[in-house]
């Protein structure tokens, strides 16, 4: 199922998953069943994705995040948008983050 | 924190992937260095069974042990001191690590500390209950050992009467539920007659993974008539060796490996350097009341620290300099030990020999041996 994100919503990392930085990896550890597709998976994140998992602090939108990562990089906004939106949608078909409470599709 | 001039496309691509445990790169990486990656935690050295052959049991009743047990605050933070230093995985362990009420609360404890968490039990306290939840959070694995698939070699083992049902009836729940369980095997005196079968049993389950250990090594706790008994249900070197040999999957990866097991240069050895396997390089094992040790059996009072009163760092970094160094010039070690072609078909190594002996640099004749019956063995 696609679980599409909001740009006015703010997400956050899920308290299912716990992110460990190991020697400048970020690896995603399930707490719970159900996150990873087998039981031996791992998520890691790279520089970039931690930068943006970094932005997820409960605080900005989405949508302020995407523009914070245009003005760091020098790819197109479209493709930038384009990305982080595919990456947040992924972490949230997954449940390794959450919309904050009372935010709204 | 990024040069405009890299390509966003380049970085992109790898964001965010799924990999296999065991393919992550990260593992070349910690290889490289000494690094912390598990740790063992003996959360209660209490057990409700009572087999001959336990190094650490205590009974399930014993006051005293129970109340110098680490709490669950305890637990929690040297669980996050550990991943701090680096940890991913924690094998809880015992005793028997369900016979703590609060054994919930310390296994969550440790997985919102983001650690892999492995569990030995013997199974017989396994509920639905235990079920419900493993299956909310699941375990990196639970290991068992089949100590008899009789209910008399069983319970001759753990001298516990109905016991065998209760591990038959754990294991089921578990492994009806999906929950991931691998099957070992200690090779002992009362079930020796039974191991080909115990063999059987343990390989329908996990064929690849199976184990089964034929040392026993003695009491942590030195009690010498619970020692008397491990004693007596060691297996003899020919009946080691034959067992081995009976098993081909164990037989022919000692003789794959005979060139690097028995090693003629190891005669020219001239360090009096003690200590001269891995020990230190990834791992650490926690007693039930905080004590600190780089290996489960390394007890020496030199060699172990105290967490109620230090920190895991100081431990992880101030005692590993202080225990790779330890030397012996005793002739007993120089002339033996240190320089023996077939030590690593051998047991000795300075914290069995001290468990063994009250020295740290002592030749144990039992393991002589059984390594000179390997070799024999391994060369016809």
């Amino acid at each position: 199922m696609i679980k599409k994100v909001n740009l006015d919503l703010v997400y956050i990392p899920s308290q299912d998953v716990v992110a460990r930085e190991i020697e400048g990896v970020v690896i995603i550890v399930p707490i719970v069943s159900g996150i990873a597709d087998i039981e031996d998976e791992l998520f890691t994140l790279n520089e970039t994705g931690k930068a943006i998992w970094q932005q997820l602090d409960g605080k900005k939108k989405l949508g302020e995040i995407i523009k914070s990562m245009a003005k760091k990089f020098s790819a197109t906004p479209g493709e930038i948008r384009e990305d982080v939106l595919g990456l947040t949608s992924e972490l949230l078909r997954r449940r390794i983050i959450v919309k904050t409470p009372g935010g709204q599709d | 924190m990024s040069d405009p001039d890299v390509s966003w496309g380049e970085m992109k691509k790898k964001f965010f992937s799924k990999q296999l445990l065991a393919g992550l790169p990260l593992w070349k990486v910690l290889n490289d260095k000494r690094t912390l990656y598990s740790f063992e935690l003996e959360s209660t050295a209490r057990c409700n069974l009572d087999c001959r052959h336990c190094y650490i049991n205590l009974p399930a009743g014993d006051l005293e042990a129970k109340k110098n047990e680490l709490s669950v605050e305890e637990i929690t933070h040297i669980a996050g001191e550990a991943t701090s230093l680096g940890a991913i995985w924690c094998l809880l362990t015992g005793g028997e690590p369900l016979l703590r009420k609060d054994f919930f609360a310390i296994y969550l404890a440790l997985k919102k500390k983001g650690l892999l968490v492995s569990i030995f039990t013997n199974a017989t306290l396994v509920t639905p209950e235990h079920i419900r939840f493993f299956m909310k959070y699941p375990p990196r694995n639970i290991e068992i050992t089949v100590y008899g698939i009789t209910r008399a070699t069983y319970e001759e083992v753990t001298r516990k009467p109905g016991s065998y049902h209760a591990f038959r009836r754990g294991l089921d729940l578990l492994t009806e539920a999906g929950i991931p369980v691998t099957l070992k095997a200690m090779a002992l005196r009362s079930n020796i007659h039974e191991m080909p079968e115990i063999i059987r049993f343990c390989r329908k389950s996990n064929a690849e993974s199976f184990r089964f250990d034929p040392f026993l090594h003695l009491r942590y706790d030195g009690n010498p008539a619970r020692n008397l008994e491990i004693i007596a249900e060691r297996l003899s070197p020919e009946e080691v060796v034959a067992l081995e040999k009976s098993y081909p999957p164990r037989f022919e990866a000692l003789k794959k490996n005979c060139e690097t097991l028995i090693h003629p240069d190891f005669k020219k050895v001239t360090s009096n350097r003690l200590f001269r396997c891995g020990i230190g390089d990834g791992n650490f094992c926690i007693s039930y009341n905080g004590i600190f040790r780089f290996c489960s059996t390394l007890w020496h009072p030199d060699c172990v620290s105290d967490l109620r009163k230090g920190g895991v760092a100081d431990a992880w970094n101030t005692l590993f300099g202080k225990v790779r160094s330890m030397e012996s010039t005793r002739q007993e070690f120089t002339n033996n030990c240190r320089i023996c072609s077939i030590k690593n078909l051998c047991t000795w190594c300075p914290a069995n020999a001290y468990l063994e002996t009250g020295q740290l640099d002592s030749l144990v004749d039992t393991f002589c041996r059984l390594a000179y019956a390997r070799e024999k063995s391994l060369k016809n």
